[in-house]
């Protein structure tokens, strides 16, 4: 059994009156990949944005509760959020790179971080992150094309590029595949599978076999609850709860 | 009805919107050829001069200079004599009445004219050299054509002896048209052939700059402030509310306003481009503060929550990613607000811009007029020679607001970035 990276304990979520998630208990284990399934608006996402705090970023949004990593709180009101952000990297539902070439969407992170100091520094960084996003190799040559000029799947994978360039424990992948072709999803479950070795990953997605592939344990969400979590074989093959065994077979969702 | 008829009026509903259309687009186009047309036609003849070409003795016995006289020494000598002894040369006068009828012909600036031509060359003394002297408004008027002159005599500015010189010198081609320099180059004048908008130029510059000092990094940062950085409570909307209303306050009550506290109150000087600048930039900061928002909600939220979610701090992501990506919108609503203050006219004339100023200011706390308040004051002017000067005001004021507004538009599209 391997470590426990990240620790949530009774984790309750307020969009203003509107509770979101509901005593949410769930562990997630280092350098493993857990999935979060679950229908549209059941707080799979509110769960990873509490974990690298990108709710502060609504105004109505309350988070109370215990959410630790590695034993440190992160809900602690004097936590430096930056310094979580560096640690916690986050790729999103739609590729959002920066309106910069390839080569600054990259390096951005490093910089106002302050690693790689010098250029040659901040060459490697770039090219171990595009390597380990498996992307050098299609965009060596271009470099200081702008990111947006890429196609889906590749900005995509700028953005755990991106993410990978600032050498976080915990990647949070909120429906990373969802905007992409299935070719390019398969190139980013490989790319997951890889990265799985280094980081900590969470992934939220709406295709069920997807967290088959991808995932060593699943946690499934209904109407901001977690209903079930365990062992991804466990949970698709032989669920315990009856919501969870009608939900995997899309009897509803 | 049945369903081909149905499909019919369904065609014809969609073709009677497409006559509307074109008729309200057409009849927008038909009133600004119009507009255009009426200023061009009015105005045009503004940018010649009329000229009497004649030629100047400089007689020893009517100058106290020598030759290679100073600077100094010449700008203080008297050229009066000089002037009147070659002017009325020009045309073979009987009597004093008929030689001062032929004087009235030149402008009432021939003697520095004059003097200009020997500052430029100090060695004419007992030479004779032929200069383009300009004329009268009188005789400017005629000879573009604006003037009727089969007006009887007492009804006209021209006496019919003086129309009679003019015929000669029509004859003897002593009277051509030239570039008005003077439009350009001097300030204001009672005499509309004097009279240019060199003041109202700097002037307009002035105040624009101070406006723009002023407006610009105040409006940026409030927007800045208020888009990204200010809790949203009742207190932001209360004041995004009042920046909205602020923008549509009518622009006198600026104008009153800068009268009470900054003339009255302050004591700043009046007349000039230093409190049109600040009242002027008090009108402008809710109009660029607007656009400055808008192109910063533009910018999509997925931009910042990407830099931050690599730990960038909240100012961070703001100045790295979003400020730049709104800079282009920021800057054309910068621009189209300055063009809308260089229009305008109501506060300027009741902070005293729309004294009769005639130097060139040299400084923002010097008297001054505007060119908005310069269409204004020759507007109601009755000669002749202001009319045109009025349209041909508006043509430089209208070339000013296109020249910014093309480079608004520049801005906005070289510059903007795509997402996606």
């Amino acid at each position: 059994m391997s470590n426990i990276k990240i620790k949530s304990k009774n984790l309750d979520v307020f969009y203003g009156d509107k509770q979101a998630l509901f005593d949410v208990n769930l562990d997630l284990n280092e350098k493993e990949v857990t999935a979060l399934i679950g229908p549209s608006g059941c707080g799979k996402s509110t769960f990873i944005r509490c974990i690298n705090r990108m709710n502060d970023v609504i105004d109505i949004c309350k988070v109370t509760g215990n959410i630790e990593m590695d034993g440190m709180d992160i809900n602690d009101k004097n936590l430096d959020v930056v310094a979580l952000r560096e640690k916690v990297g986050m790729v999103f539902q739609k590729p959002n790179p920066f309106p910069k070439s390839i080569y600054d969407n990259i390096s951005y992170g490093p910089k106002i971080h302050g690693k790689g100091e010098t250029k040659s520094e901040l060459d490697e960084i770039v090219e171990n992150s595009l390597r380990k996003s498996a992307l050098w190799e299609e965009v060596k040559d271009r470099l200081d094309e702008p990111g947006t000029s890429l196609s889906g799947g590749q900005q995509q994978r700028l953005c755990i590029a991106r993410a990978i360039s600032v050498n976080p424990e915990v990647i949070l992948m909120d429906e990373p595949c969802s905007a992409l072709d299935p070719i390019a999803t398969a190139k980013i479950e490989e790319l997951i599978d890889e990265l799985k070795k280094t980081y900590t990953i969470v992934i939220v997605t709406h295709s069920m076999a997807q967290a088959v592939r991808v995932s060593q344990k699943t946690g499934f969400f209904h109407l901001g609850k977690l209903i079930e979590v365990g062992k991804t074989e466990k949970i698709f093959k032989n669920p315990d709860n009856k919501m969870t065994q009608d939900y995997i077979t899309g009897r509803f969702g | 009805m049945t369903k081909e008829e149905r499909l019919k009026k369904r065609h014809q509903a969609e073709k009677r919107f497409r006559f509307y259309g074109l008729t309200s687009i057409f009849v927008a186009l038909l009133f600004v050829v119009i507009l255009v047309q009426n200023i061009f036609s009015k105005g045009s003849s503004a940018f010649k001069k009329t000229v009497i070409t004649t030629e100047i003795f400089f007689d020893q016995e009517l100058l106290e200079i020598q030759n290679g006289a100073s600077e100094e020494d010449i700008m203080e000598a008297d050229f009066y004599d000089l002037m009147i002894e070659n002017l009325i040369k020009a045309y073979p006068a009987k009597d004093r009445d008929e030689e001062d009828e032929l004087l009235r012909l030149f402008s009432g600036d021939a003697e520095i004219e004059i003097k200009k031509a020997f500052l430029k060359d100090n060695n004419l003394i007992g030479k004779t050299i032929t200069l383009d002297l300009t004329a009268s408004d009188d005789i400017d008027q005629l000879h573009k054509g604006n003037y009727p002159r089969d007006l009887p005599e007492e009804r006209r500015r021209i006496s019919d002896f003086q129309l009679v010189i003019y015929d000669y010198f029509v004859e003897n081609k002593k009277i051509s048209k030239n570039f008005n320099n003077y439009f350009f180059n001097n300030g204001d004048s009672r005499d509309p052939e004097l009279a240019g908008i060199g003041g109202a130029l700097v002037g307009s510059f002035y105040s624009i700059l101070i406006c723009l000092l002023l407006a610009f990094p105040v409006a940026v940062l409030a927007s800045i402030y208020l888009e990204e950085f200010a809790p949203k409570n009742k207190i932001t909307d209360f004041i995004e509310i009042n920046i909205n209303n602020l923008a549509a306050v009518p622009s006198i009550v600026y104008g009153l306003l800068a009268l009470q506290i900054l003339l009255a109150t302050i004591q700043l000087p009046r007349s000039t481009p230093l409190v049109a600048g600040i009242t002027l930039a008090l009108m402008t900061l809710p109009r660029i503060i607007i656009p400055c928002r808008a192109s910063l909600k533009a910018v999509p939220p997925s931009i910042r929550e990407g830099a931050l979610a690599v730990g960038a701090s909240k100012f961070q992501s703001v100045f790295h990613h979003v400020v730049p990506l709104a800079l282009p919108g920021t800057l054309s609503g910068t621009i189209i607000g300055l063009a809308q203050a260089l229009g305008e006219t109501a506060p300027l004339i009741l902070i005293g811009m729309v004294a009769f100023v005639v130097d060139i200011p040299s400084s923002p706390v010097d008297p001054s007029s505007s060119l908005p308040v310069q269409v204004y004051l020759w507007s109601e002017s009755a000669e002749r020679g202001f009319v045109e000067k009025t349209s041909a005001t508006i043509m430089m004021l209208l070339t000013f607001l296109i020249v910014m507004n093309f480079v608004a538009v520049y801005l906005r599209q070289k510059f903007e970035k795509r997402w996606n």
